[in-house]
């Protein structure tokens, strides 16, 4: 399942289409501490968090994610946006919390 | 009729323009930002007292070839006489008066340790020749002109070329897709984290250009942007660098405080002296330097308390086979 597929089945706002839009997504992690992001060694991780700040973009860089689902329908600082397309980063914000978000990704990656 | 001399704030530069060094090469911007004012700026002044005549002044500045005198006692800065003012005694009749009372005394000053890129800034702004220099306890310490930054930059790009070179020197070159040199410097400012994480970003975009292995990007990328967080959130402010040659990636972070009691403990996973806004940022779950040890090859970390830190991580770089 590509990032563009997984942001329509959670209902999320597409902010953002980075060059990870139409990657398949092999591992997820749910987390608010980004060294432990940085801790997984999985290449095109979809990153579920709840910080709606520009180092969660910047470390979804630096561990290569698909892309990057803001939980809990935050609104998002402008300047999240314009790192997301500095860096062409996949940005989606998404309305359900991060539990629920885990339970609707986990049976969408089931089916595939 | 003296006027306290304004010196600018950093609210004040938010809102003009940016210079036209933006658009300069890298190296360029690196160096106007880690220059301090106090490097660039003259500090063997010459200067005039206020009972000092206009004429005295005119004669001081023909002697040493300058266009411009701050007008100084005991380190207190009262004025400046320029070229003008003294063209404008010689019409007036009046170059016998004491400087006080025709120097000009709404200045704009700079402080010595604001950064280059804001007298440049200034100097964009304002187009003066020249601008009086001030310490924190508002005692002139210096004078900066367009000439003294030419020269200084000169200087550093002479050094940063001189360093490379050396360093080619050094390193015989390799065969194969990695025998690429590259020595960069970040300056990574307390608590920045508006551009916390960009030297690494920035760093992984070099090397994904030169096609590097995905995995040693990652690895790189790693160490260096857990070492430039560390910098943001624990330091007063520090360098990155980090370069790649002869098959070895060597990232260093460098700070001059406040340092480490226990190293060991710094060192173990979970332990962390951050606070609850730094970890509202996603920031300080005590696996930052742990992480760092992880991805390298060789660790290294030096620290006392009350002075600085310094860690060394190094990456090899698995070369191709030649066949």
């Amino acid at each position: 399942m590509t990032m563009i597929e997984m942001a329509d089945v959670l209902k999320a706002d597409l902010l953002v289409k980075g060059e990870g839009i139409h990657k398949a997504i092999r591992h997820v992690v749910a987390s608010d501490l980004m060294s432990d992001v940085l801790l997984v060694d999985e290449d095109d991780m979809l990153l579920l968090t709840s910080l709606a700040s520009d180092q969660v973009l910047r470390t979804a860089q630096i561990v290569g994610a698909a892309g990057v689902i803001v939980v809990n329908g935050k609104t998002l600082p402008s300047s999240m946006v314009n790192v997301a397309n500095d860096l062409r980063m996949t940005l989606a914000v998404c309305r359900l919390s991060k539990y629920a978000t885990c339970i609707a990704v986990h049976e969408a990656l089931k089916k595939t | 009729m003296s006027e306290a001399p304004q010196t600018p704030d950093a609210s004040d530069a938010k809102n003009e323009p940016e210079p036209a060094a933006v658009n300069e090469p890298l190296v360029l911007l690196e160096l106007i930002q880690r220059l301090k004012v106090r490097d660039v700026m003259t500090a063997k002044l010459v200067t005039v007292s206020r009972k000092d005549t206009l004429r005295e002044a005119q004669e001081l500045m023909k002697q040493k070839k300058i266009s411009g005198i701050p007008v100084e006692e005991n380190g207190r800065f009262f004025g400046l006489v320029s070229v003008d003012d003294i063209i404008r005694a010689l019409g007036g009749g009046y170059i016998d008066d004491a400087c006080s009372r025709h120097m000009t005394t709404q200045l704009v000053v700079l402080e010595d340790d604001m950064p280059l890129s804001f007298a440049l800034r200034y100097f964009d702004r304002y187009h003066y020749g020249r601008f009086p220099v001030l310490n924190r306890d508002r005692r002139l310490v210096g004078i900066i002109c367009q000439r003294d930054i030419n020269r200084a930059l000169l200087v550093e790009l002479a050094n940063e070329l001189n360093r490379l070179e050396t360093s080619f020197g050094q390193t015989p070159g390799l065969d194969g897709a990695y025998s690429i040199y590259v020595l960069r410097e970040y300056p990574i400012c307390k608590y920045d984290f508006e551009n916390a994480g960009k030297a690494a970003n920035q760093i992984k975009k070099v090397l994904q250009e030169k096609q590097f292995p995905p995995k040693v990007i990652r690895r790189i990328a790693v160490a260096a942007y857990e070492l430039e967080i560390n910098l943001c959130v624990h330091s007063d402010g520090g360098v990155l660098s980090w370069q790649v040659s002869n098959g070895r990636a060597e990232i260093i972070a460098r700070d001059a405080g406040p340092g480490i009691e226990d190293v060991e403990w710094a060192c173990r996973d979970g332990t962390s002296t951050a606070n609850e806004w730094i970890r509202s940022l996603g920031f300080g779950a005590g696996m930052g330097l742990v992480n760092v040890k992880r991805v390298s090859d060789e660790f290294e970390i030096t620290s006392k308390k009350g002075s600085g830190t310094t860690v060394k991580c190094v990456i090899n770089i698995d070369l191709p086979v030649a066949t």
